[in-house]
């Protein structure tokens, strides 16, 4: 049935928020949202929790319905035979929706358990009222400070929304989005989708105005024609990463006790990704990366690149790297060479493209060099899109001394972006360096631009993006 | 649905989910699918009465809901140039069939359009418990059976899907046309995958389709042979 969608709206962008069921020793669900915006209150009859939970400066009622305001979301979190009367209470109270974190139904296999989540979709059927869940970690809203965990951000904007199957991975991706500079507007983590399933969703973010990019983890579908219907409908306006659990036998035996999932041949998930343009990906990994392509880079519109490495040998490596995902690193203009060629250093290096530069541009940073071959790249006919790769292993030292050094180099790429409006991505590979990496890695991420661990998964994350803008194009 | 009368209805009154191949064909050429033409024929009159009709050569197939693979038992009889050669071949078929398959219940024979050889491709839904009708594509014969060369879509397709299931499967060259043989129809093809998606979306009853063969010429393709079957009611 078709899901109320301001009363879903209400849900996923709550001005109130109730915690039915919060408990110590964390009282987490009432900790996480401290930073929410609006009234957030606590409801609970356990005189031992109340106690520790006023001590804590939350309001607690004993019942849901004693709460003097309207209540746009209703977190759940009481043990399962007791989340069939906080659904009528929330029915009762006419409250926007609810998020049900409460777990034990269907995806036991128990008939009792199935029963019991039975009469709650009952109960919130003939009332119209959405339910995320239940066996799900909720609702995220960056905006209003609503969280499912305690690691993700409250804030303005964001423009990627996450909606998962599994709280892990959507909290997962969220914050590793997060920690590669994405923002997450929203989070959906949706367990069993009993009520509102994975179509109301995609239609719901669809025509979100605060969602452009959507990331989704799935297991199986509720209602498989109308996902796949809204998802032809949104991908020609926002892209859709998906990444589907549940691709091997053991894996799918893992889905049918994790969410109850059915067995979908993955011939037809791949059609699914075909005929809808989405994105796939097979992991948290693979997701953010291409998120990080999506939102970091602006959108390519050719596949032929620009590969800038430091040294020979990574030359050679990233030339292979993207190549066996089918991108091309074509011959730059007669023009480029002679430019390049006034000042290029080929002793040790080369400037045919792949790029290898570091004798050229300086170990210690020569950034007037690097500046100009950046500018004759930029004025290249013959190029859609640049990889930089930093050979952080070798320079990790020096920039940890000379942070400066980096942040000039950052300042070329910068200036490239601007001036030629084209896609760069990164790629910062610590090699036996890790550690002393990852502040620098931040110094990157700090600049809005995508920065890959590795080759293969920024040749991976750039050439699915490519394959979904031409899809656009050829959709017209 | 509209076949309140038709072959669906047909097959729901006597508790059958498989569709005969009279049935099937007729189902899909209302459809407005090229299928050749089929018709039921209880004697030897009838059906040369029927080849008449259709018109020569003409092939002979035995229906029997008992019977799987009809050429194992003498039950195809192809390229039969007139009415004589048409009754000859009922009445061979008749004995070979009651000897190779003794008991099966045999409702006729089916009188077709003996339709030149082009390449085999095949045509088919099935039916996936999340996504309803899934469409597949691919070379007859042996590319199907062997090597599994088969691309999938899901119902409904649009056309950009059908120009792409075409071109998935690694026996594409076939179609294109290798070594001086001629390449295949591909926009009839694709023509045949819409309309069959089409039939799938508006008959959610249907839990299985076959149109195997599909013979695919320079110029247009056509229908061979056809199955349905239904949903369990």
């Amino acid at each position: 049935m078709a899901v109320d969608r301001d009363r879903l709206h209400r849900t996923l962008t709550p001005r109130s928020v109730a915690v039915v069921g919060a408990k110590g020793p964390d009282f987490g669900w009432l900790e996480n949202n401290r930073d929410f915006v609006g009234p957030l209150y606590s409801v609970q009859l356990d005189p031992n929790e109340i106690t520790e939970i006023e001590k804590r400066g939350f309001t607690n009622y004993l019942k849901l319905e004693e709460v003097p305001e309207d209540i746009d979301l209703v977190i759940c979190a009481v043990p399962r035979p007791i989340v069939p009367f906080i659904v009528a209470d929330s029915i009762k109270k006419n409250v926007g929706g609810m998020a049900i974190f409460s777990a034990g139904f269907a995806e036991t296999g128990e008939e009792d358990a199935a029963e019991l989540q039975d009469r709650i979709v009952q109960l919130a059927n003939d009332a119209g009222m959405p339910i995320v869940g239940p066996n799900c970690m909720g609702v995220y809203n960056r905006r209003q400070g609503v969280k499912f965990s305690d690691g993700v951000d409250h804030g303005d904007g964001g423009t990627v929304s996450i909606m998962g199957q599994s709280g892990t991975h959507t909290i997962g991706a969220t914050t590793m989005a997060q920690r590669v500079g994405i923002p997450v507007s929203r989070g959906i983590s949706f367990g069993n989708a009993v009520v509102v399933n994975e179509a109301d969703y995609i239609e719901y973010l669809r025509d979100d105005p605060d969602t452009e990019v959507i990331g989704v983890y799935l297991e199986g579908l509720k209602d498989g024609r109308r996902f796949f219907q809204a998802l032809r409908e949104t991908t020609p306006k926002k892209p859709v990463v998906i990444w589907k659990g549940g691709q091997t036998a053991a894996g799918q035996r893992a889905t049918r006790s994790h969410t109850a999932s059915l067995a979908t041949p993955m011939a037809t998930w791949n059609a699914l990704i075909a005929q809808t343009g989405a994105i796939p990906a097979n992991s948290v990994d693979e997701m953010v990366d291409a998120l990080q392509a999506l939102v970091h880079t602006t959108a390519p519109r050719g596949r032929r690149l620009a590969l800038m490495a430091m040294t020979g040998g990574q030359s050679v490596a990233i030339s292979d790297a993207f190549g066996r995902q089918g991108l091309e690193v074509p011959e730059l203009a007669d023009k480029t060479y002679e430019r390049i060629g006034e000042f290029f250093n080929v002793i040790g290096g080369s400037f045919r493209n792949p790029f290898d530069m570091a004798n050229t541009i300086g170990m210690a940073g020569d950034s007037a060099n690097l500046a100009r071959i950046m500018q004759a790249v930029g004025d290249d006919p013959n190029i859609d899109a640049m990889v930089f790769e930093f050979s952080a292993g070798f320079f990790a030292r020096m920039w940890k001394d000379h942070p400066e050094r980096l942040e000039e180099m950052l300042d070329e790429l910068d200036g490239f972006r601007e001036r030629t409006g084209l896609p760069l991505v990164t790629v910062m590979h610590g090699g036996a360096m890790d550690e002393e990496v990852i502040p620098i890695r931040d110094q990157v991420v700090a600049r809005g631009l995508a920065v890959f661990p590795s080759f293969d998964r920024a040749a991976l994350a750039l050439s699915r993006v490519i394959n979904y803008y031409e899809w656009v194009d050829e959709a017209g | 649905m509209s076949d309140g009368n038709g072959p669906i209805a047909a097959a729901r009154a006597d508790g059958r989910t498989l569709l005969t191949e009279v049935e099937s064909k007729q189902l899909l050429h209302d459809a407005g699918i090229n299928v050749t033409q089929a018709r039921l024929a209880t004697s030897a009159d009838d059906a040369v009465a029927a080849a008449d009709d259709i018109g020569y050569p003409a092939v002979l197939k035995v229906v029997s809901g008992d019977i799987a693979h009809k050429s194992d038992v003498g039950g195809v009889e192809l390229n039969l140039g007139d009415g004589d050669a048409v009754r000859a071949a009922y009445d061979r078929m008749m004995s070979a069939v009651a000897e190779a398959a003794p008991g099966s219940s045999v409702d006729g024979v089916s009188v077709q359009q003996m339709a030149d050889q082009g390449t085999e491709v095949i045509i088919g839904t099935t039916t996936d418990p999340q996504f309803g009708p899934v469409l597949a594509f691919g070379l007859g014969g042996i590319m199907v059976e062997v090597l599994r060369d088969v691309a999938f879509r899901i119902v409904p397709l649009e056309a950009r899907d059908a120009r792409q299931i075409v071109r998935e499967i690694r026996g594409y060259p076939v179609l294109e046309g290798v070594r001086g043989q001629a390449g295949a129809d591909l926009d009839a093809l694709e023509a045949m995958i819409l309309q069959v998606s089409e039939f799938a979306n508006e008959h959610p009853e249907v839990a299985e389709l076959d149109l195997n063969p599909v013979f695919a010429y320079p110029d247009g393709a056509i229908a061979v042979d056809a199955r349905v079957v239904l949903a369990e009611d």
